[in-house]
């Protein structure tokens, strides 16, 4: 009698410590957006996928006028530099010349929305606090973003207990299984602006290019009829593919952390078996069905990007 | 006296370390620098060391060999700080002159993608696919030729594929920096805004 007591005890104790940990989630990513929003901060960080490793440098500071300047840059290989003043991203790439776009957050490994406010993620992922490691020789805490649904992967947070910044992330799938990560391998959080954003300071960024009004929401021949809850579009054109040149309909949908492209175009071959290959956590599945190639990019399971592919039907003719 | 200085330089040449006024003493002395010289001579005698000439006024020739060299006049340092703040600006503006030369790369450059087919080969540039990966590495016979055909050509496919989804990929990345324009808090919002520009 008394061994079943203390065992309902003890299971009390510990769902009320879960349940605990699960209200800590949000405080540590509201944290986390705050830090990467206000902190002075010199780190470098490894993308670390298909046994490769990229390895970049990562500048973010605040100026006296409170504005925002950031460099993002990758070390290996052929220089990509993104950098940013408050609302100005310039990307400078081996493909295209620099460009400017306006915008207050660069794309890169980071998902954006971790410097945003989460809970428009709460749709669709649930925030688990998990528990405490050392990472970077830091005690950390570590925060899981879960998908609730199998349709998408789940984001693993180690974030610095004292700073409350991002000391590794890592994208795993359903069965836990690591398909991408990144670890930070150094972390400066500075009073003052460093060197690099000094300098940014002084740079004339390049031009800013004019996206025509409605270029983003072209009204496409192709529709998507199945994605995760969730998703939304966020962009929809045509333009042609800059390697291939074959022109495509294209578009993009989000769900806060993950960005899905979806494009169609007409093939040569009548019918091919539908295709894939893994970059780290990015799938690129391209299938040909009826003379028509629909492809499917983003960081989703094949078995996602599979159904989303299937499920693009061209817009009936209005017909009487 | 003199006995004890040579003994001295013997130590020397042993690695024995003196103090300071003794290798001035030495370094003063031409007659014990010679000594000094000898005896190292001595030992790469009898260690074999030396060359097939033996050289002996060497550090003559090499000295005066410096007394002719025509002077040649440093650089000026007080320019040093003027150029190293020249060249922080530079910095930034460099990537840009570099494009070219990171463009004509680019056509090089192959992201590390893993084929999840059955035809699972290592990733190979596409202009060494078709020469290099042996079929078996065994001499086929002629009337198999038929099927080595279809394999070429099934590898030609594989580039073709890789190539494909290379560039669905760099377009995907492409799309996501043009489309994070004008972001704001919620997706839908930024549609609504959008329509309503």
């Amino acid at each position: 009698m008394k061994l079943i007591s203390s065992l309902l005890l003890l299971v009390t104790i510990s769902t009320s410590v879960a349940a605990n940990e699960n209200e800590k989630a949000e405080p540590w990513l509201e944290r986390l957006a705050t830090s990467l929003k206000t902190l002075n901060f010199s780190t470098s960080f490894v993308v670390v996928k298909n046994n490769q490793a990229e390895p970049y440098h990562w500048f973010h500071g605040v100026d006296e006028s409170g504005n925002e300047l950031e460099i993002l840059s990758l070390l290996n290989g052929p220089r990509r530099d993104v950098l940013r003043k408050q609302n100005i991203v310039s990307y400078i790439e081996p493909e295209l010349p620099p460009f400017s776009v306006t915008s207050h957050q660069i794309s890169g490994p980071i998902p954006a929305v971790l410097r945003e406010d989460i809970t428009e993620l709460a749709q669709s992922y649930d925030f688990i606090s998990v528990g405490r490691s050392r990472v970077l020789g830091r005690p950390a805490q570590l925060i899981r973003i879960v998908s609730k649904d199998p349709h998408r992967y789940g984001h693993w947070l180690w974030l610095d207990q004292k700073t409350g910044m991002l000391l590794k992330l890592a994208l795993v799938n359903r069965a836990g299984q690591l398909l991408e990560q990144i670890q930070f391998t150094h972390l400066d959080i500075t009073a003052s602006l460093g060197e690099s954003l000094q300098q940014l300071q002084q740079t004339t960024l390049p031009k800013v290019i004019e996206i025509p009004e409605g270029y983003q929401e072209q009204i496409l021949q192709w529709q998507v009829k199945w994605l995760p809850s969730g998703f939304v579009r966020r962009n929809a054109n045509r333009h042609r593919i800059a390697s291939t040149k074959k022109p495509v309909e294209f578009m993009l949908f989000n769900d806060g952390l993950v960005d899905v492209s979806v494009y169609v175009n007409p093939s040569e071959d009548s019918q091919r078996a539908t295709d894939y290959v893994m970059d780290g956590a990015t799938v690129v599945l391209n299938q040909v069905v009826n003379g028509f190639e629909v492809s499917v990019v983003g960081k989703i399971p094949a078995l996602t990007a599979k159904t989303i592919a299937d499920s693009v039907v061209l817009i009936p003719k209005v017909t009487p | 006296m003199s006995e004890n200085k040579f003994e001295t330089v013997s130590s020397i040449v042993d690695s024995y370390q003196p103090n300071d006024e003794v290798f001035e003493e030495l370094l003063n002395d031409a007659h014990l620098s010679s000594t000094w010289q000898r005896y190292h001579l001595m030992g790469d005698v009898m260690r074999g060391e030396t060359s097939d000439v033996i050289n002996l006024d060497l550090s003559a020739q090499i000295a005066s060999a410096i007394a002719e060299e025509t002077t040649i006049l440093a650089p000026r340092t007080s320019n040093n700080m003027a150029n190293k703040f020249k060249a922080k600006v530079v910095l930034f503006a460099k990537p840009f002159g570099q494009m070219a030369i990171a463009a004509s790369a680019a056509g090089l450059m192959v992201i590390g993608v893993q084929q999840n087919t059955a035809n699972n080969d290592a990733i190979i540039p596409a202009s060494q696919v078709v020469k290099t990966m042996p079929f078996g590495g065994v001499a086929e016979p002629v009337s198999l030729n038929f099927q080595q055909a279809s394999r070429t050509s099934e590898k030609q496919a594989f580039v073709e594929q890789q190539r494909r989804f290379q560039a669905l990929l760099s377009d995907h990345q492409q799309q996501i920096k043009l489309s994070s324009v004008d972001v704001n808090k919620t997706p839908k919002k930024d549609k609504a805004e959008e329509s309503a520009k």
